[in-house]
């Protein structure tokens, strides 16, 4: 049980919460009902309106299986999971929920307007408001000139993209990622990024699970580690990654001689382990400016800006 | 044709079917429940196992009660666009070959080219239909679970009952199509096919005198085609009619004279051919060679014993009761149809039939007609018009002219008699096989009624596949799904088991239940020697009454889709009944909603995404 280090910091007020779940544990079993694996011990988390939640945790740690039990696809061994206060099994929940699968599972067959018809159809709406959303989710996605095709043709970031809009057909309030930036290029991996935050700008809620830490830092409000089944830490990505004990000081415009000056400085007031140089970019930030500036000065070498400079140790 | 069973109305018994159905639906949710309830028990105890049974049931009826339409139609979609994608409509393809082979091989001069092409065609089109939505249904499913398609659909507001649903529906709209399209050229085909014409020229038409030396009319014969002629009777106008051969015959009129001054004929087209009769059945009894009152005719060995003999030479007679029978229905006399089977007990002349005789009677003052004489021909549909004069038999042996509807027929009964005229030669006769022809249908109509039947057939395969794919793999829940169909298409001849071959008695178990069969097996005591009721037999036989009814409820649940199938109408030339149609049509709605029902709780069991 992890429940004296999975409650959460604070409590608000109930209606606050979107996602909850008490005890929530799963155990797949064999045909003849023996215990083969067990894929989540006993969690307790809740999630509330208007924030990213990651589920974090690598390969095997129950990540997925906790979305599936949220959304209703498997049933709990034991515990219950409630999203808007109904049980995971009631079905008249997903009205308000988005969900992109690990993969896009969608039907190869059709294509991107076809899968958003009839994705929109079972939410029931009227052939305008579905032409209407579909329309404008393939223009966010980026596929519109592909709109036609059958999904069977799609690249896996394509068919990553068309996963993003089906899941949004129904602009819904709870919007549920499994492994959002799987398969994606950087770029795909900025957008889905930027497409995060903007559902949080508009007030949705998110939960996504990952195993790339860099995608749950960038975007995630609070994260959940998940390990062998067991929630291992839950909390604030900030207050989770500050390093207590250490300080931080960046400047621009600082010579040489002012920066062995500030060295000095701080050992005299009895700082160790001082380090003065150059932040990293990130490999991502890099890559990102590279293609834009190539697709500012075709034929040209890229031209760095300072801020993307390599680090000068 | 055969009709082994009386059509009953459908009135008359589907109340009852109803709450048979009921009650048996009651009986295999009960168990099914129980059944659930102990593998949850094992594992989470009793009372949780008894409350995640509970829920499990009220979410499930929950499920089939708020089914939405329009969810359901956007499921049917997707399985419409499935199907199109994976290339269905090559089926039709293959059924234009299935034509076109038809066409080289079917010989049209058959001496019954309507069963022939009919009965070829409905098959033909039977089979691809049902196989091809059999194949659809029970591999999307499957191909969804495995592929994980269906969590996007299930994380949807989708209720299991919409998934189930929308499939059969979809599957059944894609079936539904592919049967209008092949029903259309099929019928095209059987029409183009059987449709002949024959040559009348004026070199085979001989003039026939009357006694005085006039030429009161002519015979002749027509051409030779698709390996039939007819003998043709024409009037002293020269119109007429070319005498029924291969079924059918034509109508005969003078066009005109040729310069050599004898008559042009043109045979019209075959009347007889592409026809749906209706028939009015009566109900049969039999008397024996002493003129007594009998159960049934006398067995000449067959062990089919559909049919009961009389014997020539005897009083022994078959007669038939017809009720409803009024003059505004039958205005021009009584137009009686009638297949009767020969046995010989010697060769005699075999180009001659056997001859006999037809009276009508009143069954009440058995007031009753002179004897119309008959020869039966083996294999053909004789037919004969008792007109509305007609002479009947005094008591002094006079005969004196009445009307038939006034004399004969009482409160709308007529009793129609057959007796065989040849001593030792036996006549074979069941009750369908006489009959008033009351009308005639559209052939047309006769044949969209038949495909109606191979729609049914086709919604249970449908109804089927998809309730196997909720919990089997593809393969296996084809698999399944055909081993289903195949004890159907056994049903009749197990529940024959259970009935008493000699007597008919569907109460008497010949050789008794499972453990009494065994006990005789093991012993080799025949199935016609009683065993001592000591003790150990009386709980034995008790025993097998309580066994024997769950097998029978076993041996009667599986569907038959041969006793869907209605094409024997269409091929022998009667009109499918109405009754028929709404008998098979309840059965086939039984079957398909008690497949959703199980579909939808055991695709609600399963964890899709497991």
């Amino acid at each position: 049980m992890a429940q004296a280090t999975s409650r959460p910091e604070s409590r608000r007020d109930a209606s606050d919460v979107v996602v909850e779940t008490r005890n929530l544990s799963k155990v797949y079993r064999d045909f003849w009902g023996r215990s083969k694996k067990t894929a989540l011990k006993p969690l307790d988390l809740d999630v509330r309106r208007g924030e990213i939640f990651g589920l974090l945790g690598p390969n095997g740690a129950g990540k997925t299986t906790t979305l599936k039990l949220l959304l209703g696809l498997i049933f709990p061994t034991s515990g219950e999971a409630l999203v808007f206060g109904r049980a995971a099994t009631d079905v008249s929940k997903n009205e308000r929920i988005g969900y992109l699968p690990e993969e896009s599972y969608l039907y190869k067959f059709l294509d991107a307007e076809e899968t958003l018809d009839f994705y929109g159809r079972l939410f029931g709406l009227d052939p305008e408001e579905r032409r209407r959303r579909a329309a404008a989710l393939i223009e966010m996605v980026g596929l519109t000139r592909d709109r036609k095709r059958q999904l069977r043709e799609y690249s896996k970031g394509m068919t990553r993209r068309i996963g993003v809009a089906q899941a949004l057909i129904n602009d819904p309030e709870l919007v549920i990622l499994d492994e959002p930036t799987s398969g994606l290029d950087p770029i795909g991996t900025r957008e889905m990024k930027d497409l995060i935050i903007d559902l949080k700008a508009r007030g949705k809620t998110v939960i996504m699970c990952s195993h790339l830490l860099a995608d749950v830092e960038d975007v995630c409000d609070r994260i959940a580690v998940l390990h062998q089944g067991e929630l291992k830490e839950l909390g604030r990505v900030e207050d989770l990654l500050r390093v207590t004990g250490v300080t931080q000081i960046q400047a621009t415009g600082l010579s040489p001689a002012a920066a062995a000056e500030v060295k000095a400085l701080l050992e005299r007031h009895g700082a160790a382990d001082i380090d003065i140089g150059n932040p990293r970019t990130t490999l991502e930030d890099l890559f990102l400016e590279v293609v834009r500036d190539t697709e500012a000065r075709p034929g040209r070498r890229a031209r760095r800006t300072e801020s993307a400079a390599p680090r000068a140790e | 044709m055969v009709l082994e069973q009386e059509i009953p109305r459908f009135a008359s018994w589907i109340g009852l079917a109803v709450l048979q159905y009921l009650a048996a639906a009651g009986v295999a949710a009960f168990v099914a429940a129980l059944l659930t309830w102990l593998a949850q028990a094992v594992g989470n105890g009793p009372l949780a196992g008894g409350d995640r049974v509970y829920r499990g049931v009220l979410a499930g009826l929950a499920d089939i009660l708020a089914t939405s339409p329009r969810r359901v139609w956007a499921l049917a979609r997707l399985a419409i666009q499935e199907s199109l994608r994976r290339n269905v409509l090559v089926v039709l393809a293959m059924f234009a070959l299935i034509l076109l082979f038809a066409g080289w091989f079917l010989d049209p001069a058959s001496v019954d080219p309507r069963r022939l092409y009919v009965g070829f065609i409905l098959a033909a089109t039977n089979l691809l239909v049902c196989l091809v939505t059999l194949v659809l249904a029970v591999f999307s499913l499957p191909a969804d679970i495995k592929s994980r398609a269906i969590q996007t659909v299930t994380t949807k507001p989708v209720r299991t009952a919409e998934i189930v649903l929308g499939r059969i529906v979809g599957f059944a709209t894609v079936g539904t199509c592919l049967l209008a399209i092949m029903g259309l050229a099929g019928w095209a085909f059987v029409v183009r096919s059987v449709s002949h014409g024959h040559v009348l020229d004026a070199a085979d038409v001989f003039d026939v005198t009357d006694g005085e030396g006039a030429v009161s009319g002519a015979e002749g014969r027509t051409s030779l085609d698709r390996g039939h002629r007819h003998r043709v009777v024409l009037d002293g106008r020269g119109g007429g009619v070319a005498e029924t051969a291969h079924g059918h015959r034509h109508r005969i009129t003078v066009t005109g004279t040729a310069g050599s001054g004898e008559r042009t004929y043109a045979v019209g087209a075959p009347l007889g051919l592409l026809e749906a009769r209706r028939p009015l059945r009566g109900r049969l009894r039999f008397l024996d060679r002493e003129g007594r009152p009998a159960i049934k005719g006398i067995s000449v060995g067959a062990e089919w014993s559909y049919r009961q003999f009389i014997e020539g030479g005897t009083a022994a007679a078959a007669i038939w009761t017809f009720e409803g029978v009024t003059p505004e229905r039958f205005p021009d006399g009584l137009p009686l149809e009638m297949i009767v089977r020969v046995f010989r007990t010697y060769k005699g002349n075999i180009e001659d039939g056997i001859h006999g005789t037809i009276q009508v009677r009143n069954p009440t003052s058995s007031l009753r007609s002179e004897s119309l004489p008959i020869v039966a021909r083996e294999h053909t549909i004789d037919s004969l018009l008792i007109p509305r004069r007609i002479n009947t038999v005094m008591a002094d042996g006079s005969l004196r002219e009445v009307d038939l509807f006034a004399d004969l027929v009482s409160d709308g009964r007529i009793e129609v008699w057959l007796q065989c005229l040849e001593p030792a030669q036996y006549y074979g006769v069941a009750q369908a096989d006489f009959y008033l022809r009351s009308g005639d249908g559209s052939f047309a109509v006769n044949y969209a009624k038949s495909c109606l039947g191979i729609w049914y057939s086709m919604l249970i395969c449908t109804a089927l596949g998809v309730m196997f794919s909720t919990f089997l793999s593809g393969p296996v829940a084809l698999v399944a799904a055909l081993s289903t169909l195949l004890v159907g298409q056994f049903r009749d001849f197990i529940a024959r088991l259970f009935t008493s071959q000699v007597t008919g008695d569907a109460s008497i178990v010949p050789g008794g239940g499972p453990i009494e069969s065994l006990y005789r097996i093991v012993t080799q005591t025949s199935i016609t020697l009683e065993l001592d009721p000591t003790p150990a037999v009386q709980v034995m036989k008790v025993l097998d009454t309580v066994l024997l009814a769950p097998m029978r409820l076993a041996a009667s649940i599986f569907p038959s889709l041969a006793s869907l199938g209605t094409s024997d109408f269409v091929a022998g030339g009667f009109d499918i009944p109405g009754d028929l149609l709404a008998a098979h049509g309840a059965e086939t709605f039984g079957y398909v909603l008690a497949c959703f029902i199980a579909g939808v709780f055991c695709l609600k069991a399963r964890e899709v995404a497991s």
